[in-house]
C-alpha cells in the first residue's frame, strides 16, 4: 500500500472545463442559429409554399413588410373569416382595405431619411387562403402611396 | 523569500468559475428561449409601377401579354386554371401543365427575347392567394431535378386589376 500522508485534507473537485466547453458550444449554437432579421415576420401567417420561392440572394436594403392573415386557433383553424394586417400600426392588427392613410404615413417616413420610393421592396406577406382581390387591392393602396417594387413571399419547399 | 517560496509550491491557483458560469447559463437561456424556428422564405418579385401613367404610344410590345385565367369556386378554392382559352384543369397537375405551356411558348429558357415577355394573371376576386403564388412559381420557371437550381422562364408578372367582389360574384 502506498504511503498516505496523514494530514491531508481530501477536497472533492468537480472539474469545470468540459461543462463550460460544452455550454459554450451551445451558446455559439443558438446564436448562430437564431434570426433577429426576421422579426418584422408574423407568425399568424401561413404563407403558400411552391418549390420556386428561394430566399434572396442579395438582401434587400429597404422594404417594407406588410403581414396579411387571419385569426387562428391552437389548431390552425380560421376563427375570424376577415383578414387582417398584423404587426402594422403599433402591433394593432388593421383591415387591409383601411391601411391606405397609413401607407401613405410610411412613403412620407421613407421619404424623410432620403430614401427613394423606388428602392424600398414592398414584402407581401399573404396567407393561403387570403382572398387574391384583397392582395390585389392592398397592391393598389401601396400604388397609391408612390411603392413600386413589390415582392410575394412564399415557403420555399415542394407542395404539399 | 525563500520560505515563501518553499510553501507555496504545489498550491494551485483557482479562479473562481462561478460567476462566469452563472451569466454563461443565462445567456444560454436566453438565446434558448429567443430561438423562433423559421422555415426559409422566399420571394417572387413583381415590379408593378403605379397605374393610369401614360404609356409611349410608339413603344409597342414585342410580344402580346400571355394571359393566365385562374377562376374561383365560391369557397375560394381554384375551378379551373386557363391559359389562353385552354383550360388545364385544378390541382397540381394543372400548375404543371402550365409550366410545361410557358416553356412551349419561350422555346428555350434564358432566351434573351424572354426579357420582352410578360404573362398576365387574371384571378377572380374571392380565390385563396396560394394559387396565385403557385401560378406565378409556374410561368417564373421550374427546379431543375438533377442540379437543383432554378430555370427561369418568364420574369415579368403582370396582374389584370381586380374585378371588385360585388361584381365578380
Amino acid at each position: 500500500m502506498a504511503k498516505r500522508e496523514p494530514n491531508a485534507t481530501p477536497e472533492a473537485e468537480v472539474d469545470m472545463t468540459p461543462m463550460i466547453d460544452i455550454v459554450f458550444q451551445l451558446i455559439a449554437f443558438f446564436m448562430v442559429i437564431s434570426n433577429f432579421e426576421q422579426t418584422q415576420a408574423d407568425e399568424r401567417v401561413k404563407l403558400p409554399r411552391d418549390a420556386l420561392a428561394k430566399p434572396p440572394e442579395v438582401k434587400v436594403e429597404h422594404s417594407l413588410v406588410l403581414n396579411v392573415g387571419f385569426y387562428r386557433d391552437m389548431k390552425g383553424e380560421k376563427t375570424d373569416a376577415q383578414p387582417w394586417l398584423f404587426n402594422f400600426v403599433d402591433g394593432e392588427p388593421v383591415l387591409p382595405l383601411s391601411s391606405g392613410g397609413q401607407l401613405k404615413k410610411e412613403a412620407k417616413l421613407f421619404g424623410a431619411k432620403g430614401i427613394d420610393l423606388k428602392e424600398v421592396t414592398v414584402k407581401v406577406r399573404a396567407d393561403s387562403e387570403v382572398q387574391t382581390g384583397i392582395v390585389q387591392e392592398l397592391i393598389k393602396l401601396c400604388q397609391d402611396a408612390g411603392f413600386e417594387t413589390f415582392a410575394m413571399s412564399a415557403m420555399s419547399g415542394p407542395e404539399e | 523569500m525563500a520560505r515563501r517560496r518553499k510553501q507555496s509550491k504545489g498550491e494551485k491557483l483557482e479562479t473562481n468559475m462561478s460567476a462566469m458560469i452563472d451569466i454563461v447559463f443565462q445567456l444560454l437561456i436566453f438565446f434558448m428561449l429567443t430561438l423562433k424556428i423559421v422555415e426559409p422564405e422566399g420571394d417572387f418579385n413583381i415590379n408593378m409601377p403605379a397605374q393610369g401613367k401614360p404609356t409611349n404610344p410608339d413603344e409597342v410590345p414585342p410580344f402580346p401579354d400571355i394571359k393566365v385565367k385562374l377562376r374561383a369556386n365560391p369557397d375560394g378554392t381554384l375551378a379551373g386554371l386557363f391559359f389562353g382559352s385552354r383550360n388545364l384543369g385544378v390541382g397540381p397537375a394543372a400548375f404543371e401543365q402550365l409550366n410545361i405551356e410557358i416553356l412551349k411558348v419561350i422555346g428555350r429558357p434564358g432566351d434573351p427575347i424572354t426579357k420582352d415577355m410578360a404573362v398576365e394573371i387574371d384571378a377572380d376576386y374571392n380565390l385563396h392567394f396560394s394559387n396565385v403564388i403557385n401560378a406565378v412559381g409556374a410561368c417564373t420557371g421550374r427546379v431543375d431535378k438533377r442540379s437543383g437550381n432554378i430555370v427561369k422562364y418568364i420574369e415579368k408578372i403582370k396582374f389584370k386589376p381586380p374585378t371588385p367582389q360585388a361584381a365578380a360574384g
